[in-house]
């Protein structure tokens, strides 16, 4: 059942062309990895489908439904976390559900137990329970980025959107983001795109890859079409050797690299 | 060796004075010396305008033909600094007689209020009619009690109201236009002094304290305000639409993706501000609305000068200690260093003073 739709979306800023007729359909579930370059489009497709930009042309359905502006069910993670650093890791977990409670009570955090305690269950999902009532400045920046993610899941979402949520983080951080990540969305049954620059952890944990090349959508397939001539086409003509692991059996089960710290 | 405009052997240093110099280095040595002595010329010309202006603003404040009266002057220099023989020969500073008026009017301690606190044994009847019938907190500083109560009253009835304008202020709450009603009504406040605002509240409270600390707050919103504005300037993008996107209401966006980002950076404005708040205390008690500065100015009437240099440095011991205790907390807020207790910050005062005079 398709989810999500896309069709026929161009996003311009003045002159630039940022996208260019992309349209795909997604259905439900599904953990999708939009590859490209810096500048291909891709942060411009996730703020497109957030929300958070309105298209210059074209038309973004979710559940049906147009989206003209950002919505609860539709949550987004950014690159450079945007989490309030002043807040310990649970006030910023918590406030991911504010759009259920009423101004004065999500200020006091008056919200009723069980919205807290889905806060607690978030920062739980992504390993930071014990972590909890620390200032959100002092953690490092892949646990930041955890808290993003915990943000995100207490809002209650249908649809994850990460803008290269791993892009500032370590080699090591990166793989532990990402398999939160994608633990979070499989047990949720979330749709998921994250906007990724480095192919092998793309390969390691997507299901389906769209791939941008200056604004145009050059590729969507799955696993097994995502070969080397793809990915050349998709970053241009670049030295792609290493970048790219042949199927050796750990990439065909990314699952079980998750969440294992 | 004939002169060679273009001088492409490099051999640089190879000229005699004026003779072999190629014309392209004299015309931009030239051009040079010109630049140069044009805006001399200018530099000097708004020299000799600034002397011409302060000499027209010196005939305005009747500086030019001063009633200037030196003898008298000097004499209040002995009643403001008095001096005494100590031990029958050594002349110096009479401290005893600031210290006998800042005693005698009860300018820095109450001993009628403080003595309900301090006695031994502790009574716990007095010690309850000090917190709760007297409320003598600030009582028990006498006059530098009053001048702080105005200043903090002004500043905590003012915060909430600035917190309001200034965050409506800003261009990012409030879209243009509209933001200019919140941005005009602080300008038209603190286009009025502080102790302008206190002559306009004598009709509703009377001269004194009360209308002080109105006045103080009517000031606070317009000054704080503005530092809030000023402050939602810098903020970041990020958070905010991070907030957006979680579906939450403008005023939640606001609150959870702006003002938290801004949450030290005011508790640290609203501390300076509470320093400044003092400081007018002193000035609008001048015009009668008690406090320090009251004494002072009664004691100025008398001319009696060494009641006056008592007060004054009652007014230094004062605010000095208030910016001494803001300073602190402010550096605290700011650095990211688990932030010291309060007890800690009274207790450890000695030892920390103590370890930066040795540094």
């Amino acid at each position: 059942m398709t989810y999500i739709e896309v069709d026929g979306l161009s996003k311009r800023f003045g002159d630039t062309v940022a996208l260019d007729d992309v349209s795909f359909a997604v259905p439900d579930g599904e953990f999708v990895i939009v590859l490209g370059v810096s500048g291909s489009g891709k942060s411009t497709l996730l703020r497109a489908l957030s929300g958070l930009l309105s298209p210059t042309d074209g038309e973004i359905a979710i559940a049906g439904e147009s989206m003209v502006g950002p919505r609860p069910e539709v949550a987004m993670i950014f690159q450079q976390h945007n989490i309030i650093g002043d807040m310990t890791a649970y006030s910023n977990s918590l406030s991911g559900g504010v759009h259920r409670s009423g101004f004065l009570s999500s200020v006091l955090q008056l919200q009723d137990d069980a919205e807290k305690h889905r806060a607690l269950d978030a920062l739980d999902t992504v390993g930071l329970l014990d972590e909890a009532e620390q200032k959100a400045r002092s953690m490092s920046g892949g646990q930041q980025q955890r808290i993003g993610i915990a943000r995100a899941l207490v809002q209650q979402p249908n649809v994850l959107l990460a803008d290269e949520p791993v892009a500032s983080l370590d080699p090591g951080s990166a793989q532990s983001v990402m398999g939160y990540l994608r633990t979070a969305s499989e047990d949720r049954g979330l749709t998921t795109f994250c906007s990724l620059h480095q192919v092998n952890i793309a390969r390691k944990f997507g299901h389906r890859f769209i791939g941008l090349r200056d604004g145009e959508k050059v590729f969507d397939g799955y696993r097994d079409d995502l070969t080397i001539e793809v990915i050349d086409d998709i970053y241009g003509d670049i030295d792609t050797e290493g970048m790219f692991v042949r199927d050796d059996g750990d990439a065909d089960a990314p699952t079980d690299e998750v969440a294992t710290s | 060796m004939t002169p060679d405009t273009t001088d492409s052997d490099g051999t640089a240093g190879a000229f005699d004075a004026d003779t072999d110099v190629p014309d392209r280095i004299a015309d931009q040595f030239e051009n040079i010396r010109r630049t140069r002595r044009r805006r001399a010329l200018g530099w000097l010309g708004l020299f000799a305008f600034l002397a011409f202006a302060t000499l027209q603003a010196f005939a305005a404040t009747e500086l030019l033909n001063p009633d200037a009266r030196l003898g008298t002057f000097t004499d209040s220099l002995t009643g403001f600094f008095p001096i005494t023989s100590y031990f029958g020969v050594v002349p110096f500073l009479d401290l005893g007689q600031y210290v006998a008026f800042i005693r005698q009017e009860n300018l820095l301690y109450d001993p009628e209020i403080g003595g309900l606190l301090f006695q031994f044994p502790p009574n716990p009847t007095d010690v309850y009619a000090f917190f709760f019938r007297e409320l003598g907190i600030f009582q028990i500083f006498g006059e530098a009690g009053i001048t702080l109560a105005m200043g903090f009253v002004g500043t905590v009835l003012g915060f909430p109201v600035a917190l309001v304008f200034g965050t409506l202020g800003s261009e990012r709450v409030t879209p243009f236009p509209f933001n200019f009603l919140f941005r005009g009504t602080m300008s038209f406040i603190r286009a009025v002094p502080a102790i302008i605002w206190t002559l306009i509240f004598i009709p509703f409270l009377g001269l004194g304290p009360s209308s002080a600390a109105i006045a103080i707050a009517f000031d606070t919103i317009g000054n704080l305000g503005r530092l809030f504005v000023d402050e939602l300037e810098e903020i970041e993008d990020g958070p905010i639409e991070a907030m957006e996107t979680t579906g939450a209401s403008k005023p939640q966006v606001v609150f959870f993706g702006m003002l938290s980002q801004v949450r030290t950076a005011f508790i640290a404005w609203t501390l300076y501000i509470f320093e400044i708040n003092v400081r007018i205390g002193v000035t609008v008690g001048v015009i009668g609305a008690g406090g320090l500065g009251y004494v002072l100015a009664s004691q100025q009437n008398l001319l009696r000068f060494t009641n006056m240099m008592a007060t004054l440095l009652a007014i230094f011991f004062l605010i000095i200690s208030v910016e001494l205790f803001s300073q602190r907390l402010r550096s605290r807020l700011r650095s990211d260093e688990v932030q010291m207790g309060i007890w800690e910050l009274i207790t450890g005062f000695p030892r920390r003073m103590a370890e930066s005079m040795l540094k």
